[in-house]
């Protein structure tokens, strides 16, 4: 069939490969063949295969292996998700096809103190899990005698569970370098084997083509996450929530969700007592139609009155009111409405809930479901205009499995340039927001576009938004370079514009080379003296008077390459 | 030995350039208030750990807040000695860099807890200013020398005392990188001033540990040590001292190639520059023929018993260039602090307080740092610190003693001393939770609890006035000295402890392993029928440690 010498040739390779690799070379001629078959193209096209990464840890040795491996699965075209296991929702266990879990075993053959919910959970869940395929890492110290035992066992509940091992479990002792490596290597020689097989099925079409439509529609979801991420001794509050829709999702990064909140429970009920009203009336407004509890719950705005409002409720009780803004449940209560004044008349003075914009801090390409927001209590503070009574805290009380409809809103001049652009990123506070939505982005690319992400705060220990997800970003390569400032820590007041100057030369020379540069955050006085900043760099590290910075930045936002996002 | 691999630490070291590694780096990276995983092996050597709150892990994971990194720093303080000047420097530094706590250690010294990467060099250059180090205060090299602390127990005291000044000036590395990496010192131009005769660019494969005792006082401990120097007194003059190598009680849960061992005493020398030399050169051959390969086998009493204590022995005198004496007489009766007021053989008072597991702070109960703070201000005293973790107000003359025993008394140091019942004031417990990265289960934080608990037990069968000694580690590696305690309990896991019983009283017997795994209850009922019995079949003067084996219980 073929000449001696290619014969040779092959027999030589094969003699000198390891299983793995024979494995590797027939899924790869398997597509060359079948490639062949279709399309006629004997090109080989990359289809990423998505994996997740878990890791437990004691002593970090695990983290610093997942890191490892995450950084090696990207550079092997996999698109690898690492978490550690007790920030993972062991629910989502059940989503999962490929996953790679790098745990180590403490003492007397027990699991790393943070491991043990998901320890606990994999042998009560009696959810079986088909699709799942999954290999271990475990790490140990020989000198106990249960040395890999945690290991051990996460795989014999993953096969009561009915998942396959895809590779037996890699024991590690102390000397865990070599083992790991190798481990990974045969993670990877499996996937280049299914890639390659995978790479000829005809891609499905899909809608990338199609314009986008963009009309405002309501979309359920449900709160799956609410945590507060500063530390407990911070004078900051504020939430990352993540919402869960049934659907995909349609935003890019850089957009916002509008939130229309609901009043609380207890408030609206009190007001149908003070009113003493039914509140299953059926009542019809100029803009809006329900039942009177539907329409304080969820329709009509209660809380800080506008004055207009305040004066309309004066005529409407015959009471003498200040000129002032108050709840409406204070109204009732101070100047209570005459017995044959029907409460629909007060409901028509009031105005709409307005919507509230939060800028998304994920990406759909990441989760398409989700939607993932930053809110500090500053933003509260703020739609409310410096009044946080009953209402203010809205969002961070919101417990999880709390439904909540909200719509997406577009953000046309806040966007990722192409993949190969690099970007600059100032995001101070919830500034960041956005920006963990373009790093996701970028990370799920693979984009080979530079990114450089200034982020600024109180104080490092306690207010370091979204710390160990930076630092990975980091440590992987997604980010090329980060700075931190944090103006509690220090006598002088430290903020991302000093950090700023500091590499002034350094960011003048991405901008140079083509980046965008972004800012989020607060308008006053963060994105001025941002601003400011950025026209000193320019004209000291570019030579430039006054006016030719000025000019010089004046090109870019016409190119569009200097965007804002503040508030 | 010569296929297996050096161990990464042995990497490290070799690599690190004269312990700077890539500190510099570490220092100014912002993401983190860790510094890189090499460098932590690294910074022991200056004299500190990194550490997390481990109480505080997962919740902070949930925050995606990386774990709170801080350091704890541990002082070279040489036979535990600080002035009253450098005592109150200590209480500033504590609060605005620490945690307010002033830690003593079970080797005469202290440690401060959670300082932040950010005030590392604070911290160290206030040290600095106080004439402070924290250089090898950790780290594979020689540690804190300690020694026998009581200036009342001897008319040598303060002769034997700077012996311990001596060998750690003498074992100090001669690396200057402390004083570039922390106190911003210009980097020697000339780097020859800096080679090292004795670590060379090694080090040694791991830890090591010096210290002096005065008979007939074992306080320190001596035997736990890698080398122990046992003071030879006659009629007030100081002769010598008997050289005992290959102590260390640190093992691993599991392994049987790890054992706790006392020192042997292999010989007498006479002059200082003799004692001096065979201390040195103790250390030269541990550094020769140490293990690297296995940190777990690292150790100068394993290096010993590879050897043979006679080939050791060979190998020291071929070194030195003279032979060691035959060893004189000596006798341990006691291992205790004098607590209350003694006066010295130079005339001058000294107050023992009991700090109880050597947390100097001011709770409900009393105000220990405060009144330490004010008897440091009044310049009148000078303090010491014992290997069982108590503070010695010491060197007080007769005329100021009212002065220093009103302080004393107004913030309840005297109270707590006077009242704390026995076997409290003989307990040792190491740090464990929540910032020792080793620990397996909770020490400092839980043995006095334990202690409330067995009291009444202790009453019960009338031995309440009974010195019986109880040690708690929270894993085996031997930091509060369980293994030479009549009750040593070690963590094996969170609650659980083993159970060794059988220590003689004196620091000079080793106990053995009774029972595995025992919570809090079982411990209270083992402890309870033992006690009991020991209360009735004791022999006059007999100790519990003692009883245990007579009755070959263990």
């Amino acid at each position: 069939m073929i000449p001696e010498t290619k014969l040779h040739i092959l027999q030589q390779l094969i003699n000198t490969s390891s299983k793995e690799e024979i494995i590797w070379i027939h899924g790869y001629l398997n597509g060359l063949v079948s490639g062949q078959g279709t399309n006629g193209t004997s090109e080989i096209k990359k289809a990423v295969k998505k994996i997740s990464i878990l890791y437990g840890t004691e002593t970090g040795n695990s983290k610093k292996l997942a890191l490892q491996f995450t950084a090696a699965a990207k550079q092997h075209s996999l698109m690898a998700k690492c978490t550690a296991v007790e920030q993972y929702r062991n629910e989502d266990l059940t989503k999962e096809e490929n996953l790679f879990i790098i745990i180590s075993t403490q003492g007397e053959g027990e699991p790393p103190e943070t491991a043990k919910k998901f320890y606990d959970y994999i042998h009560q869940s009696q959810t079986q899990l088909p699709n799942l395929k999954y290999s271990i890492l475990a790490l140990g110290d020989s000198s106990y005698p249960l040395f890999c035992k945690t290991g051990e066992d996460v795989d014999a509940q993953l096969q009561r569970l009915g998942a396959t091992r895809i590779l037996p479990v890699q024991n590690c002792d102390v000397d865990y370098e070599q083992p790991a490596e190798t481990w990974f290597n045969r993670v990877f020689g499996l996937y280049a084997t299914e890639q390659s097989q995978q790479a000829v099925v005809p891609q499905q079409t899909t809608k990338n083509g199609e314009a986008k439509k963009h009309v405002k529609k309501n979309i359920e979801g449900v709160i799956t996450r609410s945590v507060n991420l500063n530390d407990k001794d911070s004078t900051r509050r504020t939430w990352h929530i993540e919402i869960r829709a049934d659907e995909d999702l349609d935003y890019d990064a850089g957009d916002s969700i509008a939130i229309i909140p609901s009043n609380r429970h207890e408030v609206v009920e009190r007001i149908i007592e003070l009113g003493k009203a039914d509140p299953n009336e059926y009542v019809q407004l100029s803009k809006s139609a329900g039942t009177i509890r539907d329409l304080l719950t969820n329709k009509l705005n209660i809380c800080y009155l506008l004055g207009s409002a305040v004066k309309k409720y004066a005529t409407v009780s015959g009471h003498e009111i200040p000129d002032i803004r108050m709840d409406l449940v204070d109204l009732l209560r101070i100047y209570p409405l005459k017995d044959e004044t029907p409460f629909s008349e007060v409901l028509g003075l009031l105005h709409p809930i307005a919507p509230r914009l939060y800028s998304v801090s994920s990406s759909a390409k990441a989760e398409p479901r989700e939607v993932h927001i930053t809110v500090g209590l500053n933003g509260f503070l703020k739609q409310d205009e410096q009044h946080y009574g009953l209402c203010s805290s809205f969002l961070g009380d919101l417990p999880v499995g709390t439904p909540i409809t909200f719509y997406v809103h577009r953000n046309r001049s806040f966007k990722l340039p192409d993949a190969t652009r690099d970007i600059i990123m100032v995001g101070p506070g919830t500034g960041i927001a956005p920006f963990r939505a373009f790093l996701q982005e970028r990370d799920v690319e693979a984009a080979s576009g530079r990114n450089w992400l200034f982020f600024g705060e109180r104080n490092f220990t306690s207010d370091f938004f979204y710390q160990t997800e930076i630092q990975q970003y980091h440590e992987t390569g997604v980010l090329q370079r980060v700075n931190v400032a944090f103006s509690r820590d220090t006598e002088k007041k430290i903020y991302v514009q000093h950090k700023m100057k500091e590499h002034g030369k350094a960011l003048f020379e991405w901008l140079e080379n083509g980046a965008v540069f972004y800012v989020a955050g607060s308008k006053v006085p963060m994105s001025h003296e941002v601003e400011e900043t950025l026209l000193g760099i320019i004209s000291e590290h570019g030579r430039k008077s006054e006016d030719a910075a000025k000019e010089y930045l004046d090109h870019l936002k016409k190119e569009g390459r200097y965007q804002k996002d503040v508030y | 030995m010569a296929d297996k691999q050096y161990t990464a630490v042995e990497r490290i070291k070799l690599a690190s350039d004269g312990l700077r590694g890539s500190l510099a780096a570490s220092l100014t990276d912002e993401l983190t208030g860790a510094i890189r995983e090499d460098d932590q092996s690294l910074i022991k050597f200056h004299g500190m750990y990194q550490q997390d709150d481990r109480d505080r892990r997962e919740e902070r994971s949930e925050k995606k807040l990386e774990w709170l990194y801080s350091f704890m720093i541990r002082l070279r303080l040489p036979g535990g000695f600080m002035t009253g000047e450098q005592w109150l420097g200590m209480h500033h530094i504590a609060g605005e860099h620490a945690t307010e706590v002033i830690k003593i250690t079970t080797r005469q010294t202290i440690q401060l807890h959670g300082i932040l990467k950010s005030h590392i060099k604070p911290t160290l250059r206030s040290f600095d200013t106080l004439k402070l180090d924290s250089i090898a205060a950790c780290g594979d090299v020689n540690r804190n020398v300690t020694c026998s602390s009581h200036p009342m127990e001897s008319a040598v005291h303060q002769q034997v005392f700077e012996y311990a000044d001596k060998i750690s000036l003498m074992a100090l590395p001669k690396t200057r990188s402390y004083y570039e990496n922390w106190l911003d010192k210009e980097p020697l131009l000339n780097k020859e001033e800096e080679i090292d005769p004795l670590y060379q660019d090694r080090y040694l494969p791991r830890k090591f540990k010096i210290s002096i005792a005065i008979p007939p006082n074992n306080d320190v401990d001596v035997f736990s040590n890698d080398v122990a120097l046992i003071a030879i007194v006659e009629n007030n003059e100081l002769k010598g001292f008997n050289i005992a190598a290959g102590g260390g009680l640190g093992t691993t849960h599991g392994s049987t190639v790890t054992y706790p061992r006392l020192a042997t005493v292999l010989g007498f020398c006479d002059t200082e520059e003799k004692v001096l030399k065979a201390v040195y050169e103790i250390i030269t051959i541990q550094r020769d023929h140490g293990d690297r390969t296995d940190r777990k086998q690292a150790r100068l009493k394993y290096t010993i018993d590879r050897m043979g204590v006679e080939n050791f022995k060979k190998e020291l005198e071929l070194r030195c260039g003279f032979q060691l004496e035959a060893p004189r007489p000596f006798e341990f009766t006691e291992r205790i602090d004098h607590f209350g007021w003694n006066i010295g053989a130079n005339g001058k008072w000294h107050y023992t307080a009991f700090v109880e597991t050597g947390r100097v702070t001011d709770d409900k109960r009393a105000s220990f740092k405060t009144a330490f703070y004010e008897i440091a201000s009044t310049g009148k005293a000078n303090f010491r610190f014992t290997a069982n973790q108590n503070v010695i107000v010491s060197d007080v003359d007769e005329a100021e003693k009212s002065l220093i025993h009103e302080i004393l008394a107004r913030y309840g140091v005297i109270g707590v001393t006077e009242q704390s019942r026995e076997m409290r004031k003989n307990a040792i417990a190491c740090v464990a939770f929540n910032t020792c990265p080793l620990a397996l289960a909770e020490a400092q934080r839980y043995l006095p609890t334990l202690i409330t608990k067995l009291e009444p037990i202790l009453e019960k069968h009338r031995v309440i006035d009974d010195a019986i000694s109880i040690r708690m580690t929270g894993c085996p590696n031997g930091c509060g000295r369980p293994t030479l305690s009549e009750i040593g309990l070690i963590g094996t896991g969170y609650g659980k402890y083993n159970m060794h019983l059988g220590g003689d009283r004196n620091g000079l017997r080793l106990n053995r392993k009774y029972k595995e795994n025992l919570e809090e209850p079982e411990i209270l009922a083992v402890l309870d029928q033992l006690i009991g019995h020991y209360s009735v079949e004791r022999e006059q003067g007999e100790s519990f440690g003692d009883y245990v084996i007579r009755k070959n219980i263990v």
